[in-house]
Formats: structure tokens, sequence, C-alpha cells
């Protein structure tokens, strides 16, 4: 279990791992040594509805930050997901392909994508958000999605 | 006199506004009004939601399935409610994933792919309907 900052924005929940860092879509990134494993926060699951189907690139992918790695298409929307980091796919989660639903049900356990071989930790963490700060962005979309209802 | 054998009943969602909700009532009314009209009986989810005592009498006293549009699956829960007992429930999103290829949009009108899935379903719901038809004459025999 990881610590969480949490927000309720009329009747739903938001978590946010404070142990990950965050592109600006909502993938998170959780660095152990040289590798790292990249999912999706909460509240893009919740904001993308019930996944139906997930791809992500094959191990042995080399990945550029910013590039497309992950498709998932759910009830509401087909969305290309941005890589975090620079690096390599060395492991896509293998739970993914019988049960994609794992990733609304624990996105940031069970759910994530795969695990990546780092190239440039340094330079791709300077250019991502921590949980904090991305905890703010999404409490401000949210708020601002609320008051358009 | 012979009593007439209990049909089984259809519970689709009511989810308004959803492309699943539309693909499971429109599987369901392909069901109960064209494949499989003399086996099945369709109640609708606001007479159960309601209270409607008729409706609840039925599904108390049939084999139901039902046909959820998301996971909320109000269609369970209110037949459990109502003390039905159900045969079989479906998930739109679970039939859309053995088809990828009818990917639903559309509220009022369906695009093809929802028809599409809206018939792969039906289909999937004829089969059920039809075990249970046999089994319930099994049991009338026995």
């Amino acid at each position: 279990m990881f610590p969480f900052l949490e927000t309720k924005v009329d009747k739903f929940t938001f978590r946010v791992d404070t142990t990950c860092f965050y592109n600006s879509e909502g993938v998170w990134v959780r660095v152990e040594g040289n590798r790292a494993r990249l999912g999706l926060s909460d509240f893009l699951q919740l904001r993308s509805g019930d996944i139906a189907f997930v791809e992500v690139k094959p191990e042995g992918s080399l990945l550029a930050f910013d590039e497309a790695f992950s498709t998932i298409e759910t009830i509401k929307v087909d969305i290309d997901l941005s890589s975090p980091v620079t690096g390599k796919v060395v492991f896509v989660n293998p739970a993914l392909e019988n049960a994609p639903e794992v990733i609304n049900q624990d996105p940031f356990g069970e759910g994530w994508l795969c695990e990546v071989e780092l190239k440039d930790w340094g330079t791709d963490q300077s250019r991502l958000l921590d949980a904090t700060a991305y905890f703010e962005m999404i409490k401000r979309e949210a708020e601002d999605e609320v008051k358009k209802i | 006199m012979s009593k007439s054998p209990r049909k089984v009943v259809i519970v689709p969602c009511s989810g308004i506004g959803k492309s699943y909700g539309t693909v499971s009532r429109v599987a369901a009314y392909q069901v109960t009004e064209e494949d499989r009209p003399d086996q099945t009986q369709l109640i609708p989810l606001a007479l159960l939601v309601m209270g409607d005592e008729e409706s609840r009498k039925i599904v108390a006293e049939s084999q139901a399935i039902t046909i959820d549009g998301c996971k909320l699956a109000c269609a369970r829960k209110m037949v459990q409610q109502s003390g039905g007992q159900i045969a079989r429930e479906f998930a739109v999103l679970e039939v859309f994933r053995r088809y990828r290829d009818f990917k639903p949009q559309g509220i009022t009108e369906l695009n093809e792919g929802g028809e599409k899935l809206a018939d792969a379903l039906a289909k999937e719901v004829d089969v059920v309907v039809d075990e249970l038809s046999a089994s319930k004459e099994g049991d009338s025999h026995a």
C-alpha cells in the first residue's frame, strides 16, 4: 500500500500516489534503481472510463520521452499514452491481456502497464510533475469540470 | 389444466445517454421481440426500481437474465433486490471484449458497430434462453 494524497470532487474521489512522478496526461512513473514502472493515474482511469483493451509496446521496444507507448480503449474514448521516460521496455504486465479492468481496479498497483530500463532519469524527472504538483493540477481540472455541469 | 411454462425474464440496463446502455436495451428488444418472443419476457428496470408489485412478483418467480451497461450493474442488483434468481448476467463491456471490431457509438441511435454488438449480445442471450428453456422442459417431464 502506497501513501496517497486524496481529494473528493463532486461524487468522485481521486487519489495520487506520492511515490510517483507524473506527466501532464496522467501517466505515472515509479522508479526503483535503474528501472521504473509506468501506469495510469487514478484520475486518468476514472476520467477515461472502463477499459476494454490496452496495448503496450512490446518488450525490447525503445521509448523516447513524450512518445506514444501505449493505447487504451475504453467505453468512452481511445487514448494514446505518452511515455514519461526514455528507455527500454523490459516487461509488460501480463495481467493486462486477459484482465485490462485491473487498471480501473488498482491503477497504482496491479494495474501497472510496463517496466522500463531507464536511460536518462535525471533529465526525464526534471520534465515531470511530482505528486503534489500533479495533485493540484487534477484538483483544478476536476473542479473546473464540475463547474461546467 | 396445464400450467403455462414461465418465461425467462430479461432485465436490461436502463442507463440513458450511454452507448453501452443502449446496446443492452437493443439486444434485449431483439431477444424478446424477434428472436425468442415465446420464451422470454422483458421487464423494464424502472418498474423494479419503482417497486411495481407485478414486475417484482414475475422476477421473483422466474429465471432472469440481466444485461448491464456498466459496472454499477443496476439490473443485476435490482433483480437480486426483487428476490429474483439470476440465471446469467451479461455485461456489455465483457461482450465487447469478445467482439472488438464492433465498437459502439451513438446514444439514441447506435452506429453500425453498436448494432452489430447488440446483435452479437442478443445471440449470446438466445443461447442461454434456449438452455434454460430446455432445462425447464426437462424438469416438467421428470
